[in-house]
């Protein structure tokens, strides 16, 4: 098994029809992932490599089984995209779109939650499950591989270079997600170590945080006190002054907080290896499973 | 985008926060002509886009006029901590009998709103928080009831107010909320909140930042936003389309994602230090990047250029032509350094390659850094 997604896993595009959406639905396709439709308010009857597409997620939804919806819209009709999947009862989203308000983030979430959905993102690269040959979202699929590592990680790029190490050395991932890193994202850290904690594939946990942010200190809590499984991190941003925002609106070290060596210290502190450098994870993940 | 204290105060004041009166002067004639306006003795404030301008010489008093135009025209002479003083804010001083604290930011775990109040007002909260850390009260804000006036008053008397100041304390406080959501803040803070002897409330500073991606919500604020970035490179690199911050090494930097930017950065340190960072978020194109390298060769000191890109969202081998355009036109000498993987990355080798970049084909950031170090090395 995986978590969050499976070979049967039904999606949608949000989006489908505009420039990223489609050429990610080829992507997503040709890797294997079963989408089932799409929906572009106006666009309804097209159709995009075969997927027909539909003004609405209800309509969709009358159409089609659906368990998860992937978000390309523009940031400015985030909001709406994402209200309107969890209204016709969509219990998965990745919103892949960057540059979304924060306010409107912070609304998503509140409704996802009061609405027992998840919600992956904004600006998530997405989830992948190589095993069940799935992926919902932009992450490169040749850059992973199967087995059973959980990897969880709060940049895009930066966890296809680590999944891509890891498969040198022969260590494949049981899922792969992208958290986002914007100051607020709907999914935080420690509901994914919970999924990944649960689910029987996988055996050890990465996660690749970088500066800004608690997410990194709260999690370090939960693994100290609830987490079974064994956990390797790697914090980027040793290096990032502070009061300056690294591309990511998340990634800044301010007002005394979010610093790489906090989180590094916090997670140490929960017996996690930490790596000073992304290409030790592979050694340290090949340390852990030698001694389960 | 973070506002000048004035332009904030203008929003504090449009939505009925009390402000001290005063106005904005650009030059000491404008601030005499002010000062004529308001009783004396006036304080004088830097506008700068930087904090801690008390300590570094940016507020200070005028008991008359000649005073006022010699303390303007030093000011607006001088740079705080590398920013220029816009102007200056020429305000009636006020009579302290106590300094409070108001701000709404995010809980970004929790992804609420928060609003802070403290009897410490005058001092950075941060400091309070590490000295006096009983005087802070804070509360999460529901997103969609907001801000409530009866939360307010219940925050406000923690300060302990009573009878109309308690009233009028809860009201700013309610009327910070709204402004918060309503200007899609990631900071509003009035710090310090005036109380003066003659019992009166003044927002004797006020801080407002608002979230970059909501500015089409704001054309008013979308226009001044570029010009505000206080770095010249960085303004460039803006209008490019990239995320770049200036750093005081002199390798150049070009990453497609921000973890990766700072993983490679972290990884560079070990040898050499960068000159800069750079993220070209998910829509590369050719253009985009031949505008990030142009960027990047702005610094004179550059010694060599490392890429490190990835084509998940990104048209890597659209990108890898924009590059060997600017070597050629701009007739680059120094070495670069290329890592590319992902979709169409053979394509791309070959033109960096024909290009005369270095192509390390390892998924390894650390084997490509190591080719870079090799190269300085050769260099010298």
């Amino acid at each position: 098994m995986a978590i969050l997604v499976d070979e049967n896993t039904r999606v949608i595009v949000q989006g489908m029809t505009g420039r990223v959406g489609s050429r990610q639905t080829r992507l997503m396709l040709d890797y294997g992932t079963k989408i089932v439709a799409g929906v572009t308010p106006g666009k309804g009857g097209e159709r995009v490599y075969e997927v027909p597409v539909y003004d609405s997620v209800k309509e969709a939804k009358e159409k089609h089984h659906i368990d998860a919806s992937v978000v390309f819209v523009p940031a400015r009709f985030v909001k709406d995209s994402c209200f309107e999947a969890i209204d016709a009862g969509i219990r998965l989203i990745v919103l892949v779109t960057e540059h979304t308000p924060v306010y409107d983030a912070m609304q998503i979430k509140a409704y996802s939650k009061a609405n027992e959905t998840m919600v992956i993102g904004p600006t998530t690269p997405g989830i992948i499950s190589p095993a069940e040959k799935i992926k919902i979202g932009i992450l490169p699929g040749n850059m992973f591989c199967p087995g059973n590592i959980g990897l969880i990680s709060r940049s895009g790029t930066l966890t296809y270079e680590i999944a891509a190490n890891l498969c040198d050395e022969g260590i494949g991932q049981s899922s792969a997600v992208g958290m986002g890193a914007d100051p607020v994202v709907c999914t935080n850290l420690v509901d994914l170590l919970k999924l990944f904690d649960e689910d029987n594939q996988t055996k050890v946990v990465a996660i690749v945080g970088e500066v800004g942010g608690t997410e990194e200190e709260i999690a370090a809590q939960f693994i100290k006190e609830k987490m079974s499984k064994p956990v390797v991190a790697y914090i980027a941003g040793r290096s990032v002054p502070p009061g300056k925002r690294m591309g990511h609106a998340g990634a800044i070290v301010e007002r005394g907080r979010g610093s790489a060596e906090s989180k590094m210290e916090a997670l140490r502190e929960a017996k996690v290896k930490v790596a000073e450098m992304p290409q030790e994870i592979a050694q340290l993940v090949k340390e852990a499973l030698n001694k389960i | 985008m973070r506002l000048h204290e004035y332009e904030a105060k203008g929003v504090f004041k449009k939505d009925g926060i009390p402000v001290a009166e005063g106005k904005v002067a650009f030059s000491s004639k404008e601030a005499v002509e002010i000062a004529k306006k308001i009783v004396l003795p006036v304080v004088i404030k830097a506008q700068v886009l930087v904090g801690g301008r008390g300590r570094a010489g940016g507020v200070k008093f005028a008991r008359n006029l000649k005073e006022v135009e010699e303390i303007t025209s030093k000011m607006l002479e001088v740079d705080i901590k590398g920013y220029k003083i816009e102007g200056v804010l020429i305000e009636k001083k006020l009579n302290i009998q106590k300094e409070l604290y108001l701000g709404v930011t995010i809980e970004g775990s929790a992804g609420k709103p928060v609003v802070i109040v403290s009897s410490e007002g005058g001092v950075e909260i941060e400091e309070t928080a590490r000295n006096y850390p009983q005087k802070i009260f804070s509360l999460p804000v529901d997103v969609f009831k907001g801000l409530r006036p009866y939360e307010a008053l219940l925050l406000a008397k923690k300060l302990g107010l009573k009878g109309k100041k308690l009233l009028k304390v809860g009201d700013i406080l309610y009327k910070l909320g709204n402004l918060y959501r309503d200007y899609d803040a990631l900071i509003a803070e009035i710090n310090p909140l005036v109380v003066t002897k003659e019992g009166e409330i003044f927002a004797a500073d006020a801080v407002l930042q608002v979230d970059d991606s909501s500015l089409f919500r704001h054309p008013e604020l979308r226009a001044k936003a570029i010009e505000r970035i206080p770095d010249e490179l960085e303004r460039e690199a803006k209008k490019v389309g990239v995320t770049y911050v200036n750093l005081d090494g002199d390798i150049g930097l070009i990453c497609s994602g921000a973890g990766l930017g700072m993983a490679t950065m972290d990884m560079i340190r070990k040898e050499a230090t960068p000159a800069n960072f750079l993220e070209t978020g998910g829509g590369m194109t050719k253009e985009l990047m031949a505008g990030a390298l142009r960027v990047i060769m702005k610094k004179k000191n550059i010694r060599a250029v490392f890429i490190n890109v990835y084509g998940g969202i990104n048209p890597i081998h659209e990108g890898a032509k924009g590059i060997v355009e600017v070597i050629k036109e701009d007739k680059i000498k120094v070495p670069i350094v290329a890592k590319a993987l992902g979709n169409r990355q053979e394509e791309t080798w070959g033109i960096l390659e024909e290009g005369g970049v270095k192509v390390v084909k390892e998924s390894r950031t650390s084997k490509a850094v190591e080719e870079l170090f090799k190269a300085l090395r050769e260099k010298e």
